[in-house]
This record gives structure tokens, sequence and C-alpha cells, in this order.
């Protein structure tokens, strides 16, 4: 990186923090709530684009790995005589009845838990290829939930866990999304990152150049599976109140959507489209409403919502397979090129482009 | 046993005196009800270029897929450096310095020329993930490394001009000879080369054999090749086998490959 866009960097990232610090204080709870909501996205978005666009693992199992890190999480923040209020079924085992740890401690617990769950499930399942992936990871997202339904003493069973401390904050949900991304990024970029991206485009070549498949893969899983943990923990701590159902394929299938739509391969365009995604989900949210125009009442339908994105997401890959950024990624020189933004209007004009502009 | 004797059936010529740095002995290949190579016996001496000729679907490729590792042979021995390789992983027999490349180019298409050396050269990193993904001072020494190397590597084929370029977007004949430089990233001892010449007119075919003379030399290599091109065959193999239907026809030097009757009849004559 040249002192010019290091500089803008520094700037950019100054700036981002003003303004996580003006909103903070400033704007209305609902908006701040979306806002964290999308960071929170970008977070799980990031990290299974790592899994399924870096490493071309067809995997379904993201749900499950934030449940794991949302209990534990939630679990581990709880007050405790919140935890002996809510667990009235069955008391909460020991020693989590009695254990409260400070939040980044949570935090960092449900990811690694999150990680040793991905490590179980993934050592048996990436020995399968594409489908056969996807369906077992699948699989064992709806195994998890059915488990958390059913160990009454210590995710509460289905009743789920209330009164989780609101600790979740602007700076939390973007400073974990910032930390995610650069860690996510410097993976890619390392040998260990363009070694999981020979895997994507050819198997068979990655092999015969000596790489290793299994270790590869799974060192991406586990990371996926992590940071995947560390999402949810933010959720639960920003909602309040989770239960088994919250995590089923649904959510998975949204952060496919905003992988997919961003771009398979795109740190990038994996965050703008969950900044598009949670935010259309919520402008979207009449669809399940029923509105009254004056004129006309529009019934909405309960799961219209759902309709659309499946719908959206059924043109992204008939039409646009490479979502909005394809594998192309964010840089300073590619954005300060005059001919960046030009291109478009000049092929729509039929001008050539001007020589020696992109910086090659 | 000692495996570099087994060759001595379908060996028709006398055998340099020297232990062998490859040797298969009596590999069979089966899918199913095909039997795809029977029987097959291999001796490669360091420093050799030898052929592995054949008519279509003859079984060259598969033994190729078995001394790498992709397919384990349903019956006999595979010997690198006397060391039993039989049914090893892929990326191990390649680390242990036996490198391929593919009758139909497999590179890492939707990456950057230089990716794909790059990659090549991951068998060869010591430092961890942890370490990698921290940029340590450890890895960031071998990070550059591996650049310096890959670099030279495509300076040397001629590649350098193109090396931000997506390795799917250059012409075939570039295709193929990133391939080839992909391949001696990984540092091998011995290279395999399926069908090098493919698709190539006889201008090209004729470059290419000197440009394998060449990096044979420069990377001290020992190299086994499937051809078709006959002239380049006869031009630069000191031993050609001859395979058809999954046997061994003839096993010898080129001009006794070129007088041998059951190779014109099974495949020169047919192929003429
Ligand atoms: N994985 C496989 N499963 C079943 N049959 C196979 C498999 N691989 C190869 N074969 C069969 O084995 C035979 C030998 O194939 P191979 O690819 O080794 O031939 P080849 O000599 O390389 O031919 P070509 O000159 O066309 O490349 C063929 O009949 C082929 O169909
Ligand atoms: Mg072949």
């Amino acid at each position: 990186m040249n002192t010019r866009n290091k500089i803008l960097t520094a700037i950019s990232i100054l700036a981002l923090s003003l303004f996580v610090f003006y909103a903070d204080r400033h704007f209305d709870i609902y908006v701040v709530r979306i806002l964290n909501v999308c960071a929170i996205y970008t977070i799980l978005g990031l990290s299974m684009n790592l899994v399924n666009g870096f490493t071309g693992l067809f995997s379904l199992g993201h749900a499950g790995f934030m449940a794991v890190g949302a209990y534990t999480t939630a679990l581990l923040t709880m007050p405790v005589d919140v935890k002996q209020q809510i667990f009235y079924m069955e008391p909460l085992i020991k020693p989590l009845n009695a254990m409260v740890l400070p939040f980044p401690a949570a935090l960092f617990l449900g990811g690694v838990l999150a990680a040793l769950t991905g490590y179980l499930i993934g050592a048996p399942a990436l020995r399968l290829k594409g489908d056969y992936l996807a369906i077992a990871t699948l699989g064992f997202g709806e195994i998890i939930r059915v488990i958390f339904t059913n160990t009454q003493n210590i995710t509460n069973g289905a009743l789920g866990l209330k009164g989780i401390p609101a600790i979740t904050n602007l700076w939390w949900s973007f400073g974990t999304a910032a930390f995610t991304l650069l860690v996510l990024a410097s993976i890619v970029n390392s040998s260990f990152g363009k070694a999981m991206k020979a895997i994507r485009e050819d198997e068979i070549a990655a092999e015969s150049m000596g790489i290793d498949l299994f270790k590869h893969k799974i060192l991406s899983f586990i990371t996926g599976a992590f940071f995947a943990g560390i999402g949810g923990g933010l959720l639960a701590n920003l909602l309040g109140t989770i239960d088994p159902k919250m995590f089923n394929f649904i959510f998975t299938f949204n952060i496919l959507l905003i992988i997919v739509l961003g771009g398979m391969g795109s740190f990038t365009g994996t965050i703008i489209s969950a900044f598009i995604i949670t935010i259309a989900n919520e402008v979207l949210r009449f669809l399940d409403e029923s509105i009254n125009l004056g004129f006309i009442v529009f019934q909405g339908k309960v799961g219209l919502r759902a309709v659309v994105f499946s719908a959206l997401l059924m043109v992204v890959v008939l039409f646009y397979r490479n979502g909005l950024m394809g594998t192309n990624e964010f840089s300073w020189d590619r954005v300060l090129d005059k001919n960046f933004w030009l291109k478009p209007w000049l092929k729509l004009r039929r001008i050539p482009l001007r020589k020696g502009g992109n910086g090659k | 046993m000692n495996p570099s004797n087994l060759h001595s059936i379908s060996d028709q010529i006398t055998m340099p005196e020297q232990e062998a740095l490859l040797t298969a002995a009596k590999i069979t290949m089966r899918f199913g009800g095909l039997t795809a190579v029977r029987d097959f016996n291999l001796a490669l001496h360091k420093g050799e270029i030898v052929a592995l000729i054949g008519p279509n679907g003859a079984g060259k490729t598969t033994v190729f897929n078995m001394i790498t590792g992709v397919y384990k042979p349903s019956e006999g021995k595979i010997y690198f450096m006397n060391q039993d390789i039989t049914g090893v992983r892929p990326d191990l027999i390649t680390k242990s310095g036996i490198a391929r490349t593919f009758q139909n180019i497999r590179l890492f298409k939707g990456l950057s020329v230089l990716d794909n050396v790059l990659i090549a050269n991951h068998l060869h990193l010591e430092s961890g993930f942890i370490q990698a993904t921290m940029k340590l001072p450890g890895y960031r020494k071998e990070e550059k490394a591996f650049r310096e190397k890959s670099l030279a590597l495509l300076e040397r084929v001629d590649l350098i001009g193109s090396c931000n370029d997506k390795a799917g977007a250059l012409p075939y004949g570039m295709q193929r000879k990133l391939e080839i430089a992909r391949a001696l990233a990984t540092n091998p001892k011995i290279l395999l080369l399926d069908e090098p010449a493919a698709g190539m007119n006889p201008r090209e075919a004729n470059d290419l054999t000197s440009f394998i003379y060449q990096i044979k030399a420069e990377f001290d290599l020992t190299i086994l090749m499937i051809e078709h091109h006959m002239d380049l065959v006869m031009d630069i193999s000191e031993r050609i086998y001859v395979l058809d239907y999954g046997i061994t026809i003839a096993c010898g030097t080129p001009s006794q490959i070129q007088n041998n009757q059951k190779v014109i009849e099974a495949y020169l004559g047919v192929d003429n």
C-alpha cells in the first residue's frame, strides 16, 4: 500500500468512527438497531463467504454455528438471578448457573465453541463433495436446533433465553465487523488463502500442486464457524431473547442471499449487500402486513417478504451469477481511477477508454 | 525384493545398471469390468527423458494417475527413490518430488498467472496458519522469497508480461507453458507431462521440444512424457514405452520402436 492509500484508509476509518460516535448518541433506537443488525450480518456474510465463496465449499450450516455462539455468549453474560428466574422448568446446570464473564471473554468463548463444533462437523463432512456437503451441513444445522430444544437444563429448551443483557452497541458491532474483515482479508491474501482459492478453482489441480485438501478445507471451515459464533453472540446480546427456532434454515438462507448478491469471493460485495439486504428486510416489512393507502387496502401476507427474497436470489443466480462485485475487491487505485467512473458512461456512448488510466 | 529388478518381461532392451528413480512394478488398474492398464512395468532413471505412447484410450493417462496418487492401483507397487508410494495421497507425492501437467489443462483459471505459480510454492511454506494470518516476520520472509522465485520463473518462461492477467485469459500455448512453470515451482525431481504438445502446430511443437530440453537441464529433471506428436517423441526421448489396450506391447529406443512390428500394427500403422 502506498502512502496516499494509507492516508485515505486512515481517513475512512476515522470517518467511520466519527459516524459510529455520532450515531451512538443521536440516532433513534430503531435506526441504531438496524445498523447493528447490518454490522452483524456483515460478520456472518464475511465468514460464510470465506467458506463458500473463497474455498468453494457448499456449506449450509451457518445458522447452527451462530446458535452455538449465541447460546454460549448469552449464558455467560446473563446475571445469576435472571438465570434462576427463567430456568423454572429445570435449573441450569453447574457451573453455568453461577458463572458470569465479561462480554469480550464470553464472545470469544462463543466463537471458540462454534469453531470446535465446526471441527467436529467438518472432520467427517468435508470428505464429502458439492451437494453432499450441502446436505450434510444442512442436516447439522437442524440437528443443533433439535439438541438445543431438548437440553432443557442448559439451553432452557423451547422456552429460549430471556433477559440477556443488551451489551451489543454500535461500537461492538462495527468494531467486531472491522476486526473480522481485517482477519479474513489477511487470511485470503496469505499463502493459505491462495491455497483455498486454488481448491475452489480446481480441486484435482490443487491437490496435485501439493495442497492438503482436507487441512485447508477444515481451516477455512473452522475460521468461518468461529466468526459465525461471534456474530451469533453479538446478536444474542443485541436482541435480548433467543430461542432455537430463530436459528432455522431461513437464517442461513438470508446469509447465503447476502454473499450471492454481493459476489461469491468478494468481501467488498458482502459488506455492501449485507447492508442492502438488512435494510431491504426492514423496508419491505410492509409486505408482511396489510397497509391502507386510503383509496386501496393492500392485503399483505405473512411470508411474502421471504417470497420476494427467494425470487431475488433466483434472479441473481440466473442473470447476474457474479453478483454485485464478482470476485473483485475495493481498492483506492480503482476508485480513484477516472475510467472506473467513466467506463459505464463511455461504454454507453461508445467512446474508447483513455489509455494508461488504470495504473497497471 | 529390489524393486528395480522387476521390469524383466516387457523390457526388450538392456537397462542401464543403475538404481531407478521411479519404478512401477506390475501395476494394474481396473475400473469395474474394464482393465485400463495391465501389469505395467516402468523404470525411470535419473536424468532420462522417457515417452509413453499408444493409441487413444490405451491407458497412458491412467498410468500417470496411478503414479501421482489420483488412482490407487488395483495391483502392483510404485517406488520412488526406493520408497513405496503406492496409494499415497497426491499432495504428498507432489511434496516428495513428482509434479505433473494435465492433458486437459487444469490451471486455476480465475486466478492471476502469478498466483498460479505462487500456489505451487505453498507446499514449501513452513509458517503455520496463525503466523501467516498475523503476517509475522518469519512468514513475510517466506512470502517474499516465494514471490521472487515465482517472478524469476515466469521471467524464465517468458510469461512475466502477463503475470497479472487471469490464467484463463491466456492463449492456449501460453497456458500450456504456465502449467509447466507451475509444476516446476513445486521443485520436482520428476516431471510428468501429459500431451504437452496437444493442439500445437509442428513449429510450436518444435519450440516446445527445445523448451523441454532446456528446463530439463536447468532444473535437473527426469521427465516422463505422454505425447502423440511422433516427430517430437522420436526426437526427444531416450526410451519409449508403448501401450495398447492397457498392455505394454513394446519398450525400447526410438529406432527399436520405429521398427517394431507390433507397434507398427497397433499404433503407427493405424495412426499414419
Ligand atoms: N475414472 C475412470 N473410470 C472408468 N474408466 C476410466 C477412468 N479413467 C479412465 N478410464 C478408461 O480407461 C481407459 C484408458 O484411459 P486413459 O485416459 O488412460 O487413456 P489414454 O491413453 O490417456 O488416452 P488418450 O490418448 O485419449 O488420452 C479408457 O478406456 C478410459 O475410458
Ligand atoms: Mg490421456
